[in-house]
């Protein structure tokens, strides 16, 4: 594709702040929406084994539902998550965002009502596994099966996205115009790399899950231990896993020396023997966010060169700078996202290794948090009116 | 090169790809209108349920909840992104101007969303974990951060009728772009909508709950009532208000069905008006598959014919009466540096400018003339209307029935002379336009 036309796909409005802002948020946010992607399928995955053992085993009868209960609260945290990336990618790649959507309209519409279908499905495994009906494991792996599908649909936009020399030839084989948007693009080990990655994410989980659990006192050590064991063995198993998928993935596109590359594969194997000793998860943790990161950030370098090779850098898009609207998102993720987000958590966490009712009110850290959330936001919503108001009266009389 | 960023054409066949975002839209705004709706009537129950003591409202919000999760936060969480997807697909450079001017309100929303997400199922599974006081700031916050999705989304859906102000185009700046005129009546017409749908929603689990509880799922039921009418009135006071904030291309659009869509409106307020009153007088009348079939009628002849109309009523543009359904931008915005792309047009013609245009088309011959014809009508009119004899959406069938070549030519020599102000003025040269009209007679409506 012509350096021109990727310049001329660029919004002519410009970007509203300096490209790499959005780039940085966007490797941030996907590293986010990924990790509860893969959670979220990890979990339910695991969730199938534990629902097809059956209530028979008195370990897997506590995890099972505890597994759903994750997988169902981690796919609405990873589509809430998932919107930051996308609005993220639109604004400084424009042609590679728009040009998949349209030549993969028909996808793009079957790939809403497909998560539809499957998330809601997945509320019917939740149900019918509380209830112990028979016929759960079967809806269980229905879900899971097209939420997969999902996943595979979501995999095919980003794989279209870096296709830019091919862009016309999808659109218009041998000159014919297609406007039927069934264009659809796999790279297989990209993509089993990808879902691969699932199997350590849970195994890091469940080392968590047996850390958290271990001071209640209503939950038995073997639990505990069998857990925590379960959680190591998938960790091991499920990085060594990725790794070797990741290093023929890097092969195949020619960049397994590439820092980022390089860094990534040190990562794992601090990962894997973290996971292996499992002394502290929480520290286990902090370094699988990291890699997510640096997967993330390897993503956007394969991006970033593809279209640099062809004589695009979001880095010259035009900047017409938007000051008082960035004030307004950096004040309220820096202030009342970390603080309401900060009192949420706090909360769970707290509810969590209580065993009866926690009463919030006499917590001084909970009661604060609640409190300077609730102030915040009614600042925000007077500063809102008053600067509306302002403008108006401005602009009108 | 003389080329305009145009994309790809996605086009969805009998129906236009702009059906799709239509149905996604409307299922999102049920969705998402009833959860923002809800999360006010929880802070109103919570309160309530707090200084009266009234600990029986709790199972009722836990019923309301689970079921918030499921509607709103599966149905309303996916379909969010919903529209924004089919939405490029169908209407790529409408969406990116929304996109680049608004990036960092969206981002503002996201943040707002991601304390809504979490918050709702700490919400909902803490309601029996947590002491009360703690459950009722947590109800509150939520009610804000709900409707602080709302004060942020309004303004741009607003922008996508027009600015409101002529500020925006000499300063390109979003606040101007966001605060019209019309952003704060839109905004409180929603607002009433939404209690108006948490009542109608909370009809279907109070009655649900009556072999529980009698004599609760009545004056639940009853309350419901009265919250549905407070959310009705004020729809329909912010309603008058907003469409008088439109700009004129609107009303020229909605004059073409002002006498049906008002008679609609008058009955649609009329059957609940009475539906209301029922839960009020009568509350052991309601029952879960009334309750249930009177969210049908909103999704059908409330919503999915309103959301009709304000598409329509934008026509012919589709975001900031910049920029046209048909992806082309239609006018200077000197703010933003953006340049009118007619002109272009004009002279070199839309196959000459768009990049996608295969190079065999790009030169009319009397080879590829029907097929460039064909190009040419789904490019500059499948936006809006379905092309084929079959066709479902707006369909050209009924507009240029019985027409020959040059029938068809001289409307859209009128059309490229602005002679209908919802219409784009698009202007072609001569042999695009003898390629369009030779393709749509050939069709033969």
């Amino acid at each position: 594709m012509d350096a021109s036309v990727l310049l001329a796909l660029r919004d002519p409005a410009g970007v509203p702040f300096y490209p790499i802002v959005f780039q940085i948020l966007y490797v941030l946010t996907w590293a986010l929406h990924a990790a509860f992607v893969l959670l979220s399928l990890g979990s339910m995955g695991l969730s199938l084994y534990g629902s097809a053992k059956g209530s028979s085993d008195k370990h897997w009868s506590i995890l099972t539902p505890h597994l759903i209960q994750t997988g169902k609260i981690s796919v609405s945290i990873l589509i809430v998550l998932g919107v930051a990336p996308l609005l993220f990618t639109q604004v400084i790649y424009d042609p590679n965002w728009y040009v998949t959507n349209t030549l993969s309209g028909m996808w793009v519409f079957i790939f809403i009502y497909t998560l539809i279908v499957g998330y809601s499905m997945y509320y019917w495994y939740y149900y019918a596994n509380k209830a112990q009906k028979s016929g759960s494991t079967l809806i269980g792996f229905l879900s899971f099966g097209i939420l997969v599908f999902a996943g595979i649909l979501m995999h095919n936009f980003a794989v279209t996205s870096i296709m830019p020399n091919a862009w016309m030839n999808m659109y218009a084989p041998n000159g014919v115009v297609d406007t039927s948007g069934w264009t659809f693009n796999v790279d297989v080990i990209r993509l089993a790399f990808m879902v691969s990655l699932s199997i350590p994410v849970v195994g890091i989980f469940l080392q968590n899950y047996s850390r958290f659990l271990s001071t209640r006192k209503d939950f038995e050590a073997s639990f505990i231990s069998y857990t925590a064991k379960l959680g190591t063995n998938l960790a091991v198993m499920g990085l060594l896993i990725s790794a070797v998928l990741f290093v023929l993935w890097m092969l195949q596109i020619d960049y397994l020396f590439h820092p980022v590359s390089l860094a990534t594969i040190v990562g794992v194997l601090v990962l894997l023997v973290m996971a292996k000793m499992n002394s502290n998860s929480y520290y286990t943790t902090l370094v699988l966010v990291v890699v997510a990161l640096l997967i993330s950030t390897m993503r956007e370098v394969i991006r970033f060169d593809i279209m640099g090779k062809l004589g695009y850098s979001i880095y010259d898009y035009p900047v017409n700078l938007e000051i008082p609207t960035i004030v307004m998102f950096l004040g309220t993720f820096l202030i009342m996202g970390f603080v309401g987000v900060a009192y949420l958590l706090t909360m769970a966490w707290k509810v969590g290794k209580n065993e009866g009712v926690f009463d919030g009110s006499k917590d001084v850290l909970v009661s604060r948090l609640g409190k300077s959330t609730l102030y915040i936001m009614i600042t925000w919503m007077a500063i809102y009116f008053v600067w509306g108001i302002g403008i108006l009266f401005n602009n009108i009389l | 090169m003389d080329i305009i960023g145009q994309f790809p054409l996605f086009y969805f066949p009998e129906f236009g790809s702009a059906w799709m975002m239509g149905v996604t839209g409307t299922i999102h705004i049920l969705a998402s209108h009833t959860s923002v709706g809800a999360a006010m009537l929880f802070a109103f129950l919570a309160h309530k349920a707090y200084t009266e003591n009234r600990n029986d409202y709790y199972p009722y919000m836990k019923k309301y909840g689970m079921f918030l999760l499921i509607f709103s936060y599966v149905i309303g969480s996916i379909t969010g992104p919903g529209i924004w997807y089919t939405a490029t697909a169908a209407s790529p450079r409408g969406i990116s101007a929304l996109i680049h001017n608004f990036v960092w309100v969206w981002a503002t929303e996201w943040v707002f969303f991601v304390y809504e997400v979490i918050g709702v199922f700490v919400l909902v599974y803490f309601m029996n974990k947590i002491d009360k006081k703690t459950h009722l700031q947590l109800t509150y916050t939520f009610a804000i951060a709900s409707v602080g999705t709302l004060a942020l989304i309004i303004g741009i859906i607003s922008f996508m009728m027009w600015p409101g102000t002529q500020a925006y185009y000499t300063t390109g700046s979003a606040s101007d772009a966001f605060f019209g005129v019309n952003t704060f009546p839109h905004m409180f017409l929603r607002l009433g909508f939404m209690i108006m749908l948490s009542g109608v929603i909370g009809l279907v689990i109070s009655s649900a709950m009556r072999k529980e509880n009698e004599a609760l799922s009545n004056e639940l039921s009853r309350k419901m009532g009265y919250v549905s009418i407070l959310g009705g009135f004020i729809t329909l006071f912010f309603f008058i208000w907003y469409m008088g904030t439109l700009p004129d291309n609107a009303h020229a659009v909605f004059a073409f069905s002002k006498d049906e869509i008002i008679q609609n409106r008058i009955i649609l307020t009329l059957v609940f008006m009475a539906y209301f009153a029922l839960a009020i007088i009568k509350p052991k009348f309601i029952n879960p598959i009334l309750a249930s079939a009177m969210i049908g009628v909103i999704l059908i002849s409330g919503l999915w014919s309103g959301e009709k109309l304000r598409e329509s009523m934008r026509k012919p543009y589709v975001a900031g009466q910049y920029i046209y359904s048909n992806q082309i931008i239609s006018r200077d915005v000197s703010g933003k540096n953006i340049k009118s792309e007619l002109p272009i047009i004009a002279e070199k013609g839309l196959l000459h400018v768009n990049p996608f245009v295969p190079q065999r088309l790009k030169t009319l011959t009397n080879e590829n003339r029907l097929e460039a014809g064909e190009l040419l009508a789904k490019m500059a009119c499948s936006n809006c209307h379905s092309l084929e004899k079959t066709g479902v959406f707006r369909p050209l069938k009924d507009r240029l029935v019985g027409m020959d070549k040059e029938g068809v030519k001289a409307i859209l020599y009128a059309i490229g002379d602005g002679a209908f102000s919802y219409m784009p003025t698009l202007k072609l040269p001569e042999n695009e336009y003898d390629a369009m009209a030779e393709y749509f007679a050939s069709l033969k409506y």
